[in-house]
């Protein structure tokens, strides 16, 4: 498993902030090298997030590409009005939002694939915590799982994006207004919207 | 709404540290004297921490992919130049201004001055041709048009291969994402000093990164002599892994297996083995030099 190290966490120590900002600056004048420092310093953030909002590894890796190419090409114009971070999860979390309106306009890519070995949710092949051989547990939180994505899958991109964000990413409401273009206060309707649709469907389970 | 109903809407945000102190005071007064929305909490926990299950954690292959992805990627963008007059505007905010006035200013007094020089006259068609390239056009009123041209100038170098400044030409040359061939030839010459740490990192870049083949392949050749070199094995071992061109795998798989072969080679060569290697020349190298150490060719 991969280390923990949000940029949220990154930015919020004043050294790494000052060191970030010359980062910037020196890929701003073309500095290769410090431009790789600061993708190194958020890539894996940036994969976590696409990955979790849109369950594909393809997908996920499509954005990935696509964010930090959108940084290269426009850091130039960058002013730091706000921190790196903001700016770069901003890019990327339109990315996703796109990618997922679309699909919800196609109505594609089920998670369920036929196999050989018959119907396989693609996302089962994560590793899930152990529950330790007690094979009703094992079979309840199989079950839970899909129902917790089945939900996820019901809310609109927007909350998913915002419930993504606060429970996954740990951003606080105010920075992902900042992230969404969008008050602090809209952000915290949304979230409170998605977790009552978990609520509603879940009771049951828990 | 009675008060337990409007403490339970709280509870997503209470646990999400969202709740304005007013707001998470009430709640907490309310849960002091009502055993049933304590037990609601509760549920509500457990529904909490019951979304961490299905969190996904990218692999370490995917992360890998992203980053070999993005660099071959960025070598082929044309780098990133800011619009000439964002270049030409001062840095500081409180300066901008200042700036942005200046670039009117020149620009008016260039347009009085302009029309009565090089441009009022001919334009000699002929010059126009070679490194010139236009930048843009707009009209200049009466008929006329007004064309901005960049001008390449070239110039010719000459100097020997340890001359700092030629060396310095030959290593960008090196990674000059536009032209493969310029690269591939630029590799050749100096696969001659690659017993030098920085021509010798340009090869390894190449052989690791490039996204010719022919580039990759002149990279290797520079390389051969130096098979020993932890870092260039290292190349040659992501060579053997994973490039898409079957010749270089097989030179790459020649190069690590010639003369002693080291533990973290053996360890390659089963790894090769348990993905099921394609590849004939190399299942059947991998094989022999196996049973030559005597090593499994199932696990490692």
């Amino acid at each position: 498993m991969l280390p923990r190290k949000s940029g949220a966490a990154l930015a919020s120590k004043p050294s790494l902030e000052l060191d970030e900002a010359a980062l910037i600056r020196a890929a701003q004048d073309g500095d290769h090298a410090a431009f790789e420092q600061l993708v190194r310093a958020y890539d894996q953030g940036v994969l976590r997030l696409a990955m979790n909002l849109l369950r594909s590894p393809e997908d996920a890796h499509d954005v990935y590409q696509e964010a930090f190419l959108r940084v290269y090409r426009n850091l130039h114009a960058f002013r730091f009005d706000c921190s790196f971070h903001t700016w770069l999860f901003r890019i990327v979390t339109n990315l996703c939002l796109d990618q997922m309106r679309k699909r919800k306009v196609r109505k594609e890519e089920p998670t369920v694939l036929a196999t050989a070995e018959g119907p396989m949710d693609r996302m089962d092949a994560v590793p899930e915590e152990r529950v330790d051989g007690d094979p009703q547990r094992y079979l309840f939180s199989g079950q839970l799982r899909r129902k917790i994505k089945e939900v996820l899958g019901e809310l609109t991109p927007r909350e998913r994006v915002v419930f993504e964000l606060r429970h996954y990413q740990g951003l606080r409401l105010r920075k992902i207004g900042e992230v969404l273009g969008t008050s602090e206060e809209a952000a915290k309707n949304c979230l409170f919207r998605a977790t009552q649709k978990m609520r509603a469907a879940l009771g049951d389970f828990i | 709404m009675t008060e337990c109903n409007w403490s339970r809407e709280q509870f997503a945000l209470l646990l999400y540290g969202e709740l304005s102190f007013d707001h998470e005071e009430k709640v907490e007064a309310h849960l002091d004297r009502c055993a049933e929305c304590r037990a609601a909490l509760e549920r509500e926990k457990a529904l909490h921490a019951a979304f961490g299950a299905i969190e996904i954690e990218p692999s370490p292959s995917l992360l890998r992919r992203c980053r070999d992805d993005l660099r071959m990627r960025l070598m082929e963008a044309a780098p990133p130049r800011a619009p000439w007059w964002e270049r030409l505007l001062p840095q500081s905010g409180f300066l901008r201004p200042v700036g942005a006035l200046t670039l009117v200013a020149m620009g008016f007094f260039a347009a009085r001055i302009l029309p009565y020089a090089n441009l009022n006259g001919n334009f000699n068609a002929a010059s126009a041709a070679g490194d010139e390239r236009v930048r843009y056009v707009e009209p200049a009123g009466a008929g006329r048009v007004q064309i901005v041209v960049d001008v390449t100038r070239q110039r010719v170098i000459s100097g020997k291969l340890d001359e700092a400044p030629i060396r310095g030409l030959l290593l960008a040359a090196a990674k000059d994402p536009s032209d493969p061939g310029l690269r591939a030839e630029t590799l050749g010459i100096l696969n001659a000093q690659a017993a030098s740490a920085d021509v010798r990192g340009a090869l390894i870049y190449a052989l690791e990164h490039d996204g010719n083949a022919g580039v990759r392949e002149k990279a290797m050749s520079g390389l051969a002599p130096y098979a020993a070199d932890p870092e260039v094995r290292n190349a040659l071992t992501v060579v053997l892994l994973g490039d898409s061109n079957p010749g270089l795998r097989t030179k790459a798989i020649d190069l690590l297996t010639h003369g002693d072969v080291d533990r973290e080679v053996v360890g390659t060569l089963q790894e090769l083995m348990v993905r099921g290697e394609q590849l004939g020349y190399v299942r059947e190298r991998c094989l022999r030099v196996l049973r030559a150490v005597n090593a499994s060719a199932e696990t490692y």
